[in-house]
C-alpha cells in the first residue's frame, strides 16, 4: 500500500545559482578528500549538497554543490586539488539548484519518495542527484527548471505558503 | 640532547598531536536496515523513479537514497530499506530487472545509517567524519547530507566502533 493522502510538508527551500562538482573515481584511502575540504574551509565556502558513493572497483564518486561565487574562489586551485585527491576526473554541472523537500517523512511512509520522484520524472524535470535521509530530500536539478519543479511538488504535496 | 630530539622524545611520550574536537549536538543511529545498490542507464531512460514507485507500492520503506549519474551515462541508485523487507525488495527487483532496465544490483543485509548533526553545510564536519571513520578502518558504503544532518551508511558490525571513534573526533554535549 502506498501513500494515498496528500502529505503536508514544510515550505520548499530552494538554493539557486549553484555549481555541481563531481569528482570521479577517488581512491578509497583515509584523507583522500582532505585537500578539497581544506580548500572549501580555507575559503569559507559552504557545501549545499554532498553525496559520496561507490564507483565500482573500490573507488568513490564525490558530488558537492556550492555557490557560483564560492566556485570562483576555488577555481584557480581546483586542478591541483583534483590531482592531489587522485580523482580520475572532475565534471562540472553549471547552473543547478538544490530543492529541499522537508517533512514528508521518507523514513516512515512507504511510497513517499516514489511519489516525489515519479511526479518530477513525469513532468520532465531532470534530476541530476538525490540525497534523502529521514525527513528530508535534496534534489539537484537544472536552475531553469526550478519554477516547474515547484509547481509539480506543489501539486504532489500540501505545501504551505512561506510566511 | 638537541632541540629536535627533545621534540621527538616528547611526541613519543605523549603521542601524535590530537586535532581539536569539533562540537556537535548529537549522533543518530538508524534501526537495522539493508542496502541495495542498483546500476541503471542514465539520461532519458533513467528508471529511478519507477524503481522507487515499485518498492513504495509494495509497502517497502526507503530510509536513505543516494542517486547520481556518472560520466559513462549510468545512474547509480543506493537505497536503504528496513532489513525485514530485504527479501521482498530483492524478489521485486529480480522479477522486474528486465522491464526496469536494471543492469546490475547488489545488496548488504545488515547496515545502519549514522547521522551527525548539526552539519550546517560546514566542510570541516564532513571531512572529519569521513577521515575519522576511514582512519579507523571502517568501510563507508554511502554518504549524504540532507537538511541539518550528514549521514553515512555503515555495516552494522562496524557501528559500535564508529560511534566510539566519532566520540573522540567530535565533542558531544
Amino acid at each position: 500500500m502506498g501513500v494515498t493522502e496528500t502529505l503536508e510538508i514544510f515550505p520548499l527551500k530552494v538554493l539557486r545559482d549553484l555549481i555541481q562538482l563531481h569528482f570521479l573515481r577517488i581512491p578509497t584511502r583515509p584523507g583522500a578528500t582532505r585537500p578539497l575540504f581544506d580548500l572549501l574551509e580555507r575559503h569559507n565556502v559552504s557545501v549545499k549538497f554532498l553525496l559520496e558513493g561507490c564507483s565500482g572497483d573500490f573507488n568513490r564518486d564525490l558530488i558537492i554543490c556550492i555557490a557560483k561565487d564560492g566556485f570562483a574562489l576555488l577555481e584557480p586551485e581546483l586542478k591541483e586539488v583534483t590531482d592531489r585527491m587522485q580523482a580520475q576526473a572532475l565534471e562540472l554541472q553549471p547552473s543547478v539548484a538544490v530543492v529541499r523537500v522537508l517533512g514528508a517523512h521518507f523514513d516512515i511512509r512507504p511510497g513517499t519518495s516514489g511519489l516525489l520522484f515519479g511526479a518530477l520524472d513525469q513532468a520532465g524535470i531532470k534530476v541530476f542527484s538525490i540525497a534523502t535521509t529521514i525527513t528530508s530530500s535534496l534534489c539537484v536539478i537544472p536552475d531553469d527548471q526550478v519554477a516547474a519543479a515547484e509547481r509539480v511538488i506543489g501539486r504532489t504535496f500540501a505545501v504551505p505558503k512561506k510566511k | 640532547m638537541d632541540k629536535q630530539s627533545k621534540t621527538i622524545e616528547i611526541m613519543r611520550r605523549i603521542g601524535a598531536p590530537r586535532l581539536e574536537r569539533i562540537r556537535i549536538t548529537g549522533i543518530l543511529q538508524s534501526p537495522d536496515l539493508a542496502s541495495l545498490t542498483l546500476l541503471m542507464p542514465g539520461g532519458n531512460n533513467d528508471p529511478s523513479a519507477a524503481v522507487l514507485k515499485l518498492l513504495g507500492t509494495h509497502s517497502i520503506n526507503i530510509r536513505f537514497i543516494n542517486k547520481y549519474n556518472d560520466s559513462a551515462g549510468n545512474t547509480t541508485l543506493c537505497l536503504c530499506v528496513d532489513a525485514a523487507f530485504l527479501n521482498t525488495a530483492v524478489d521485486l527487483l529480480d522479477t522486474n530487472e528486465k522491464s526496469l532496465n536494471i543492469r546490475d544490483f547488489m545488496y548488504h543485509q545488515r547496515v545502519k545509517v549514522i547521522s551527525i548533526y548539526p552539519h550546517k553545510e560546514r566542510p570541516r564536519i564532513a571531512e572529519r567524519l569521513v577521515t575519522t571513520l576511514r582512519m579507523n578502518g571502517i568501510h563507508i558504503l554511502s554518504i549524504n547530507n540532507a537538511s541539518s544532518v550528514i549521514s553515512c551508511v555503515l555495516h552494522s558490525e562496524d557501528v559500535e566502533k564508529a560511534v566510539a571513534c566519532l566520540g573522540d573526533a567530535f565533542e558531544l554535549p
